[in-house]
């Protein structure tokens, strides 16, 4: 590594030690580079945005409720997957509240007047409750979802015993008067936006629970970054040994 | 020690006393977990004083005593931060998979410091970064602008170590938020001041302890109850991920609630797992600047760099950062364990909107683990935040004594009052940083990616190229550090203006590319290049520093 006038580089080893120090260097850099980015970037390359099975189903039914041709089934469906869609944990308080619109429209749709005129009121009763209540499960607020959750997910044909009846009971507004231009327009890119995932075969493949991307990158990375700082200071020690060079110690 | 031990022990039986319930996830006085946060800081105030620094070799350097595993330990305790045992599981809570650019980046620079700097710094015999840069660039000016670099740096960092203390105190105490960081900010302050860095070399082994034990006995519980494989829970929640990506109907897990009467079920949120899902608003690219921004930041932070100094002889620096890579990697691989589960036992809306920085504690709660041992997973939270923070102390303590005063103001100072100074400047930093950090600008590993992008900008260069390459210049690495500072100005610029609301030129620009969380991205190789550039057309490096380099560091 160094010259008669005490000139050093990194990329021009002029001692034995140095060259084997610094070709070690280029070797983990390489492997740790390709280990990290080559591997995100790979999971860029092959990665398609695959819609889930609720869009699937709210795709087509939106658009025949907004072609003004759809059929109860279609009101069900759409009103099901907008359920589920806030359900999600990422989802913003405007989103959610665009949905919850939604879901009440479909409701309307599905129900008599008389019917949705209960509901409505069922609902009212549980966000009141819900404003008042010391504890979750206080008997009145439970027994005010239940009664939401019998009338309302049916219409729906919502498993009442399901995690989507529970949302359903929850997620209603007050009035639920109908739906504005704007949320109508803006359901199909919220449901598209929190719908649509990006996923390929290596996010697919499951490896010990995992799916495989993740178990990568949270798990597997962690362990090849030790490994490699071991691989080098073992490196490095048999470097020293085998040139006889001893570290000095203050 | 044993003194320590046995009235640790003692006091310990009255925590059984303090179980109450807590049901409530925030505004009420905890009394379990208010004794036992108590106790842990007791310990650590005790063994400060029992370790405490008696000369500036044991003040700024442990007296070069520390074995490496205990150094792995001290690497790992000052390592884990709050950004680590809270907010690393707060991102992936919000953002999914682009939270683990945070874990991968926090990781992998470690391979990038052992294998180019952990030996050679500790061969180069200086106690602060400052003093690298001052000898190695042969600049008074350098030197002082390092240790500002450096104090400025450890204060970004430990704002968001006192917004996790913050936190934790105010979920324990049911106080506000800035008061909460008054007295957590006071506590850890009287700490540092008593004990220095060979107290804080000796606590950061026992906090190591505390931290990864207080993170992993909830996390076994936690997945044990929930039915995923707890004998090794950091694989067993490989399971969960994939509930959370599928959703979990009722049925699956009958009979499994949360603390306040929810199934344990979820809908498919496939975007906490999936890469780069539109909605959490990330890319790949960001993904990339983070992970390259995190490591060069690691290889770049004055406080880590500081932990090199500790060890008697090169190798086992080497070998102490291998050590503690593993010991870090532990709570790493555990981190997402809590957001997992957080995420399924919070999805119902009745849980309501959480502070995303406390998931952790969260979760345990949701879970309806013991109240005393979510008191303890927050000791951790502290003893996390606190153990950094009193490192940070140390190096900007360091920086303003031993650089600033002692090498460009009096050097003649004696002993005694290099240490009184230290202990000044340690008061000041608190006072800033505490002011900063009841703002509440940001997620706390948001606040400490800053200061890792600051250092990746400016101290990482000047570093990489003054071991690596002898013919970086004085003018060289001014000029660097000129790009480097710029480039975090603009950032930073922005990101003040875009809390307050200021209108900039192309900040939709700014806020893509130059983030304050990733700006060293495009910071470090600008400050690189520009220091090869000028170094190579201004004069040479003196021959003594050259010699020394290849005498000293490389042979």
């Amino acid at each position: 590594m160094q010259t008669e006038d005490y000139k050093i580089s990194f990329f021009r080893p002029t001692t034995q030690r140095a060259l084997a120090n610094r070709n070690l260097i280029i070797k983990l850099f390489l492997l740790w580079a390709v280990a990290i980015f080559g591997f995100q970037v790979l999971l860029k390359l092959v990665e398609k945005p695959v819609p889930e099975e609720a869009l699937l189903r709210f795709t087509p039914a939106w658009e025949q409720i907004v072609a003004g041709e759809a059929a109860e089934y279609d009101f069900q469906a759409a009103g099901q997957s907008m359920v589920q869609a806030m359900g999600k944990i990422t989802i913003g308080p405007d989103n959610y509240a665009a949905l919850r619109d939604g879901v009440g429209w479909m409701l309307q749709k599905v129900c008599s007047d008389e019917e949705f005129a209960v509901i409505q009121q069922d609902v009212r009763t549980v966000n009141a409750l819900r404003e008042q209540i010391t504890t979750l499960q206080d008997s009145d607020y439970l027994a005010a979802k239940e009664a939401v959750i019998a009338r309302a997910a049916p219409a729906l044909n919502i498993d009442p015993e399901s995690l989507l009846a529970q949302l359903l009971s929850i997620g209603l507004s007050d009035d639920m008067a109908g739906i504005s231009d704007e949320n109508k327009q803006r359901i199909p890119e919220i449901m598209q936006l929190y719908m649509t995932h990006n996923r390929s075969f290596l996010t697919d493949f499951i490896f010990l629970g995992f799916p495989f991307h993740y178990f990568y990158t949270a798990v597997l990375l962690l362990v090849f970054f030790i490994a490699l700082c071991w691989y080098y200071c073992y490196r490095i020690d048999r470097l020293h040994a085998r040139l006889n060079f001893v570290e000095k110690t203050d | 020690m044993k003194k320590i031990l046995a009235l640790f022990l003692m006091l310990f039986p009255l925590t059984a006393l303090a179980a109450t319930d807590v049901t409530q996830l925030e505004g009420s006085f905890k009394v379990g977990p208010a004794i036992i946060v108590i106790l842990i800081l007791s310990l650590f105030i005790l063994v400060g004083i029992v370790f405490r620094a008696k000369d500036t070799t044991d003040y700024y350097a442990a007296g070069r005593s520390i074995s490496r595993v205990g150094s792995g330990m001290a690497i790992a305790s000052n390592w884990m931060s709050a950004a680590s045992f809270l907010g690393m599981a707060a991102l992936m809570y919000g953002s999914g998979y682009h939270g683990l650019a945070y874990v991968v980046g926090w990781t992998g620079g470690y391979v990038l410091l052992l294998i180019l700097m952990a030996g050679q710094i500790r061969r180069y015999g200086k106690y602060t970064a400052a003093d690298f840069i001052g000898d190695r660039y042969y600049s008074q000016s350098l030197r002082a602008i390092g240790a500002v670099i450096a104090i400025i740096i450890s204060i970004a960092y430990a704002v968001g170590q006192f917004g996790g203390i913050g936190l934790m105190f105010r979920w324990v105490m049911g106080v506000d938020y800035p008061l909460a960081v008054v007295i957590g900010g006071s506590v850890v302050l009287a700490y540092t001041l008593i004990s220095g860095m060979l107290g804080v070399t000796k606590n950061m082994q026992i906090q190591y302890v505390i931290i990864i034990s207080s993170f992993m006995i909830p996390m076994f519980i936690l997945t044990a109850k929930y039915d995923y494989f707890w004998l090794l829970p950091q694989i067993g929640y490989g399971a969960a991920v994939q509930d959370v990506v599928d959703g979990l109907m009722i049925s699956e897990k009958s009979g499994l609630f949360n603390s306040l009467g929810h199934h344990f079920a979820i809908v498919p949120n496939p975007e906490y797992a999936m890469p780069w899902a539109a909605s959490t608003g990330q890319t790949m690219f960001h993904w990339l600047a983070i992970v390259f921004s995190l490591m060069i930041g690691t290889a770049g932070l004055p406080h880590v760099i500081q932990r090199f100094y500790v060890v008697p002889k090169a190798r086992d620096a080497r070998w102490s950062v291998v050590w503690g890579l593993f010991f870090i990697c532990l709570l790493y691989w555990s981190a997402p364990v809590y957001s997992t589960l957080g995420m399924i036992l919070s999805s119902n809306p009745e849980v309501g909107q959480l502070a995303r920085d406390a998931i952790v504690v969260y979760t345990a709660q949701l879970g309806d683990v013991h109240p005393l041992i979510v008191g303890l997973l927050a000791a951790g939270g502290i003893s996390a935040a606190f153990s950094t923070t009193s490192g940070l102390m140390v190096a900007g303590a360091s920086a303003f004594a031993h650089d600033l005063y002692v090498k460009v103001i009096n050097p003649d100072v004696t002993p005694r009052t290099q240490i009184r100074i230290a202990r000044l400047g340690t008061i000041l930093m608190a006072i800033i940083i505490a002011s900063i950090a009841m703002l509440d600008l940001a997620l706390i590993a948001q606040l400490v990616a800053i200061a890792f992008s600051m250092a990746g900008c400016t101290i990482f260069p000047l570093f990489l190229l003054g071991i690596w390459w002898s013919g970086s210049n004085r003018a060289g690495a001014k000029a660097g550090l000129i790009v480097g500072s710029i480039v975090t100005l603009i950032s930073l610029t922005y990101l003040i203006a875009e809390r307050y609301e200021w209108v900039l030129p192309y900040s939709d620009f700014i806020a893509f590319y130059l983030g304050a969380w990733f700006f060293a991205w495009i910071g470090a190789p600008l400050a690189i290049v520009t220091n090869i550039v000028v170094s190579r057309l201004t004069r040479e490096t003196p021959v003594e520093i050259r010699k020394f380099l290849i005498e000293k560091v490389h042979t």
